[in-house]
C-alpha cells in the first residue's frame, strides 16, 4: 500500500479574453481547489488602441477629443483633465464660469457613472430588478446632458481654455427635477443594497480589505475610500471649480462589497449637493478664453478624480503645434491589485462580483509598454505602431 | 434584512405605462442643442480653414472657387465626423453650424456619407476636377512615416 501522499493537484480556471460573462475583454487565471480560489492572475492589453501615440500626431485641438474617447463612461474627465493640463503649459486660466460648468458636467458624470455601476453590480449579483430600475434612472441624467451638451456619451463639454456650451434657466431646471427625482430613488437603493437579503448574501464580508491593504496596494477613488482611505483628489487637490464648491470625502471602514455599494451610493448624494450648489451660484462671465495654437515648451502634471479614482495625466510640450507626450494613468489600472489580492479564499462564484466591484474599465487601462534593450532601441511612429497592432491580431 | 426588497417596485410598476420609447413609430422631440449634420453658409465664410485645421476626425474640406465672391464649396464626410462640434466653435464667423433635426445619417450606401455645400455649378465644376469620386473618399489621414 502506498502511503505517501500524492501533491494536492489545483485546477486553473481561464476566463477570457473572450468570455461571455465579460464586457470587455480581459484575461484571469483563476486557481481553484474545489470551489475556493487559491490565486488569481490577469493579463491586460487586449484592447489597447495607441491613443497616447495617436495624440501626438494631432495638434493640441484635435488631441482633446481622442484623448475624450479613452473612456466612454468618464469622457468628461479625460478632456478636463487634459484641457487643465494644457491650460496650465499655456498660463492662461480658462474663466469662473466655465470651470464651475465643467465641475457641473463632471459631478453629473458621476451620477451617470455610480449609477450604471450600481446596475452592472446588481446584475453581477443576479439582482436584475436593481439592475433595471437603477438604468432606468440613469437615463435621467443622460437626457439632461443630452439636452445640456448635445450628445449622451461624449459631450464634448469642453474646448482650450473653457467650456462650449452655458448652462441657462431651463437646463438648470431640467437638471434641478432630474435631481430631485433621484435624491428618494437614490436614498432607496442606499435601503435595498444594506437591507436587501439575496443582495447582501453576496456583498457583505466579500473582498475584505483594510485600510493598510488599500495603502499598500496603492488603490484609488472609491474601492480606496470604502477601506477607510480618504484619497479624493477633488479634496487633496482641488482644480477647476471645487476650491469654490467643496466636497466632502465619503469613506467606509468595512472595506467588504457592501462597503463598495454604501460609499458609491452616499457619494451621489454628495454629487446632487454640488450640483444644486453650482446651479445656484453659478458665476457669471465668459465662457472661454482664446488660445494660441502652439504651447509653450513644457512639462505638467494634470490630475482629477474620475468616478473610480485619481486620473493622472502627464504632458510635455517641445513648443509646437503638437503634444511631445501626453501620458495617461487611469485609475482602473491602480484597482487591479486588491481584486487579485482579495480573491484568494473565496467561491469562484465571488470572482465576478469581486471584478465589478472596482467598476472596472478595461480598455481605459490598456498602455503598452516595450522594453527597451540599448542595441535594439528604435522609435516607433504611429503608421508602425498601428501595423504592429494588426500583425498581431492576425 | 429583509427578502424581495424591490418587490413594491415591481408591483407598482405593473401598473405603469413601459418607459421604452417606441422609436421609430413615436419621435420624440430632439434638444435643441443636439449635434447632427454640420450646416454651413457660404456667405459667411472666408475661407481662413482653421475649422478644417481643428477637425480631429479629418471630416471637412473646404474648397476656394473664388474669395471675393464668396463661392466656396464645403464637402462634409457625415461617416468620420464626431459630432464634437469643434468648428463650429472654431469658426469665428459663424458659417458653420449644427443641425438638431437632421440627426438620423444611417445610410445603406457610402455615397449618403458625403456631403457637399455651395453653389451647384462649382460643386459639379469640382467633383469633375478632383480625382475623388463622390463616395470614394480617400483614405482617411494617416500621419507620414518619418523613420
Amino acid at each position: 500500500m502506498d502511503t505517501q501522499q500524492e501533491p494536492r493537484k489545483t485546477f486553473v480556471v481561464p476566463i477570457g479574453p473572450q468570455h461571455p460573462a465579460l464586457k470587455e475583454p480581459g484575461h484571469f487565471e483563476i486557481t481553484v481547489d474545489g470551489e475556493i480560489v487559491t490565486a488569481a492572475t490577469v493579463r491586460l492589453g487586449y484592447v489597447h488602441r495607441g491613443i497616447e501615440k495617436g495624440v501626438e500626431q494631432q495638434n493640441w485641438t484635435q488631441a482633446m477629443y481622442m484623448l475624450e474617447r479613452i473612456c466612454g463612461i468618464c469622457s468628461h474627465v479625460h478632456a478636463t483633465a487634459y484641457a487643465l493640463g494644457v491650460e496650465a503649459l499655456a498660463g492662461v486660466q480658462a474663466p469662473p464660469r466655465a470651470q464651475a460648468i465643467r465641475v457641473l458636467v463632471a459631478e453629473l458624470e458621476r451620477v451617470h457613472s455610480h449609477l450604471l455601476w450600481l446596475g452592472v453590480a446588481a446584475h453581477e449579483g443576479g439582482f436584475d430588478t436593481l439592475f433595471m430600475y437603477s438604468w432606468r434612472d440613469r437615463e435621467m441624467i443622460m437626457d439632461v446632458l443630452e439636452g445640456l451638451t448635445g450628445n449622451r456619451v461624449n459631450y464634448s463639454c469642453n474646448v482650450l481654455g473653457g467650456v462650449k456650451f452655458d448652462v441657462d434657466d431651463t437646463h438648470a431646471d431640467a437638471i434641478r427635477r432630474a435631481i430631485d427625482f433621484l435624491e428618494p430613488r437614490t436614498h432607496h437603493y442606499l435601503k435595498v443594497v444594506t437591507t436587501d437579503e439575496t443582495l447582501i448574501g453576496r456583498t457583505r464580508n466579500v473582498g475584505t480589505m483594510t485600510s493598510l491593504e488599500a495603502e499598500t496596494l496603492g488603490t484609488v477613488g472609491p474601492t480606496a475610500r470604502a477601506s477607510g482611505v480618504p484619497r479624493d483628489i477633488r479634496v487633496d487637490a482641488p482644480y477647476a471649480a471645487y476650491p469654490d464648491f467643496p466636497v466632502k470625502t465619503i469613506t467606509a471602514t468595512a472595506g467588504d462589497l457592501e462597503a463598495k455599494f454604501v460609499v458609491r451610493i452616499q457619494e451621489l448624494f454628495e454629487s446632487y449637493r454640488v450640483i444644486r450648489e453650482i446651479l445656484d451660484k453659478l458665476p457669471a462671465g465668459d465662457l472661454a478664453v482664446r488660445m494660441k495654437p502652439r504651447i509653450p515648451p513644457g512639462e505638467t502634471v494634470s490630475r482629477v478624480e474620475a468616478p473610480r479614482g485619481e486620473l493622472f495625466y502627464f504632458l510635455k510640450s517641445a513648443g509646437g503645434l503638437n503634444p511631445d507626450r501626453v501620458k495617461v494613468r487611469t485609475p482602473s489600472l491602480c484597482n487591479w491589485g486588491s481584486v487579485l489580492a482579495t480573491a484568494p479564499g473565496h467561491k469562484l462564484a465571488d470572482v465576478p462580483m469581486l471584478i465589478a466591484g472596482i467598476d472596472p474599465c478595461f480598455s481605459c487601462n490598456d498602455r503598452l509598454v516595450t522594453v527597451r534593450r540599448r542595441s535594439t532601441a528604435e522609435t516607433w511612429t504611429w503608421a508602425k505602431l498601428r501595423q504592429y497592432g494588426i500583425e498581431y491580431y492576425r | 434584512m429583509r427578502i424581495g426588497a424591490m418587490l413594491g417596485d415591481i408591483s407598482r410598476s405593473l401598473f405603469k405605462r413601459p418607459v421604452t420609447e417606441r422609436y421609430p413609430f413615436e419621435r420624440k422631440a430632439t434638444p435643441e442643442r443636439l449635434r447632427g449634420q454640420l450646416t454651413f453658409d457660404p456667405a459667411k465664410c472666408t475661407g481662413c480653414k482653421i475649422c478644417v485645421r481643428d477637425c480631429p476626425a479629418h471630416g471637412i474640406e473646404i474648397m476656394v472657387v473664388d474669395k471675393v465672391a464668396k463661392r466656396f464649396v464645403m464637402r462634409f464626410h457625415t461617416d468620420r465626423c464626431t459630432y464634437c462640434a469643434q468648428c463650429v466653435v472654431s469658426c469665428k464667423f459663424d458659417a458653420l453650424g449644427m443641425s438638431h433635426e437632421q440627426w438620423e445619417l444611417a445610410a445603406l450606401s457610402k455615397e449618403a456619407f458625403f456631403v457637399s455645400f455651395g453653389r451647384e455649378e462649382d460643386i459639379q465644376a469640382l467633383l469633375t476636377q478632383v480625382t475623388c469620386t463622390p463616395g470614394v473618399a480617400p483614405v482617411g489621414p494617416v500621419a507620414p512615416a518619418t523613420t
